[in-house]
């Protein structure tokens, strides 16, 4: 299978601070969702920061369509087309949903353009359409990471990764936001999602990778990893089959 | 009755141009977190900007407005790129540009001060020293044209900062920093943009105030606090916050300075910074501060 983006042997870690990534390995493939998993401190989060650029990259490399996104900021790549949704939801709380959505498409200068996809999205998450003029910190949580979420799909763009987007959230609404994620999905959006909750983002997903000590041990289909019992055993809370 | 309505009035007229005093410190918080020391000897440059004209060749000072706005602008640009985007990502960056501005404060005061001398200077077009009455009461005409300009120039921001797309870039970098970046937001570039914006405010202010305050460069310590104290009590980094927090201040200063004495006028605004930190340290609009 090709390979839409992919990471090699990245260190990477916060400031001067030591290494949290020590060489980590991750293959996308285009169309699919990829859920990530690991224990605390695997570095999950701290991969997808230094594929977006809002960490340096020390070693390795990360390519995104055989180009290397290595030394770029954030903006560069956004407009590659690469969005993240981070941990903490990243809105603008004191903007309202409308002006949130506009500032998903700062990129885009084409106003009119801007305004038909703001529209499109409001008609595919209507709860958005219904909060427009809210202040999006009045939100409730769920209502949140779905803007942040639908937020990224104004850009149209090939790669949304989710950090943690089920943080905090009771059992049901994240549900919904799984559903959500579906949804970007179809509309062939590939997906790299981090998950705490693993065996639930691995539900929904094509392909799994596991992370620990900020290398990859395991990467392959999602339900190969979901029956595995050694990763049973060690990432996903035990076998199934043990009383 | 007379005199508290003339009171509240002298007050008032003053409060346009604290106003725009002040919203330039604010927006410059509010966007990079820079607490701005230096921003009222900035001011003192377009004051100095619209004086020397005025006293050469009799040129309007309002007509020099938009070259202080300008040439501070150019100065915000310089500084901001030269001193302040350096440590910009620094956690403890607020606490750095106190220090900072604190002494470029001191090197922009040395420096009119080697230039100009510390004597008092003021512009004195002719409405400077006239006044509109309304039966017993007047209206300065240089306080109240002065504060005229300032409210449209206030204005224009916050329309400005509403709906062009470089005012949400703005406001976005003002509330979430690192989501602008990752939005697509040039942040540096944003930073560099409302440094200029700010100094900008602040060389148009300049301009105003050398015809209504008499002005030496040490005079900016006395401002500080005055403008410290209306953007605490409006919320850091609000521009609605300033403005409410600018007329409320300059109404109850004019108010203790007729019914106190002119002397303790100026502590109003000592005692409002002190209130305002120990009961509602986030001003009337602005966050509540982050539990460290």
């Amino acid at each position: 299978m090709s390979k839409l983006l992919e990471a090699t042997g990245v260190v990477a870690g916060y400031g001067d601070g030591p290494a949290i990534l020590n060489g980590a390995d991750l293959s996308v493939h285009p169309g699919k969702v990829h859920c990530i998993i690991g224990p605390n401190g695997a570095g999950k989060s701290t991969l997808l920061k230094a594929i977006v650029g809002m960490l340096k990259v020390r070693e390795g490399d990360v390519r995104y369509k055989g180009e290397s996104l290595k030394g770029l900021r954030p903006d560069q790549i956004l407009r590659k087309g690469i969005c993240f949704v981070p941990q903490e939801r990243a809105l603008f709380p004191k903007m309202t949903v409308r002006e949130n959505l506009r500032m998903g498409g700062y990129s885009i200068t084409d106003d009119s353009y801007l305004n038909n996809r703001i529209g499109e999205i409001e008609e595919q998450f209507p709860i958005l359409k219904e909060r427009h003029s809210q202040h999006a910190g009045t939100l409730s949580g769920g209502q949140q990471q779905i803007l942040s979420m639908a937020r990224t799909m104004i850009l149209k763009p090939e790669i949304v990764m989710l950090d943690e987007p089920s943080l905090g959230l009771a059992p049901k609404i994240v549900r919904e936001v799984f559903e959500v994620m579906q949804i970007m999905a179809k509309e062939g959006i590939t997906i790299i999602l981090v998950e705490q909750n693993a065996l639930m983002g691995l539900k929904y997903s094509d392909w799994g990778v596991v992370l620990d000590l900020g290398r990859s041990l395991f990467d392959g289909p999602a339900q190969e990893i979901l029956e595995d019992p050694r990763i049973q055993e060690l990432y996903l809370g035990g076998r199934k089959d043990k009383p | 009755m007379t005199l508290l309505i003339q009171t509240l009035i002298l007050g008032i007229a003053l409060g346009g141009v604290y106003a725009l005093m002040g919203s330039g410190l604010s927006l410059i918080f509010g966007v990079m977190r820079i607490v701005n020391l230096a921003h009222p000897s900035l001011i003192m440059i377009g004051a100095y900007v619209a004086y020397w004209p005025f006293r050469l060749s009799n040129i309007e000072p309002m007509f020099m407005l938009p070259v202080a706005a300008i040439i501070l602008a150019c100065i915000g640009a310089i500084l901001y790129r030269f001193v302040f985007e350096r440590e910009a990502r620094s956690a403890k960056y607020s606490e750095m540009t106190v220090l900072l501005t604190f002494a470029l404060a001191m090197i922009v005061e040395g420096m009119l001060g080697t230039a100009f001398t510390n004597t008092q200077r003021i512009t004195s077009p002719d409405y400077a020293t006239e006044a509109f009455f309304l039966a017993d009461i007047f209206i300065p005409k240089g306080q109240l044209y002065a504060s005229i300009i300032s409210i449209i120039i206030i204005s224009a921001l916050a329309l400005f900062l509403k709906y062009s797309r470089l005012g949400y870039a703005i406001r976005a970098t003002t509330e979430n920093r690192e989501a602008a970046e990752l939005l697509g937001v040039n942040v540096n570039r944003v930073g560099l943009i409302s440094f200029a914006i700010g100094l900008a405010l602040a060389g148009a202010a300049g301009a105003l105030v050398s015809f209504i305050f008499s002005f030496f460069p040490s005079k900016h310590w006395e401002w500080i606090v005055i403008l410290m104290s209306l953007v605490v009590l409006g919320g850091m980094g609000s521009i609605l916050g300033t403005v409410i927090g600018a007329f409320l201040l300059s109404a109850v200063a004019a108010l203790v300075g007729t019914y106190f004495g002119a002397t303790w006028s100026t502590l109003t605004f000592f005692i409002a910074l002190f209130v305002v930190l120990l009961v509602r340290p986030q001003g009337l609009f602005g966050e509540k501060p982050e539990l460290a």
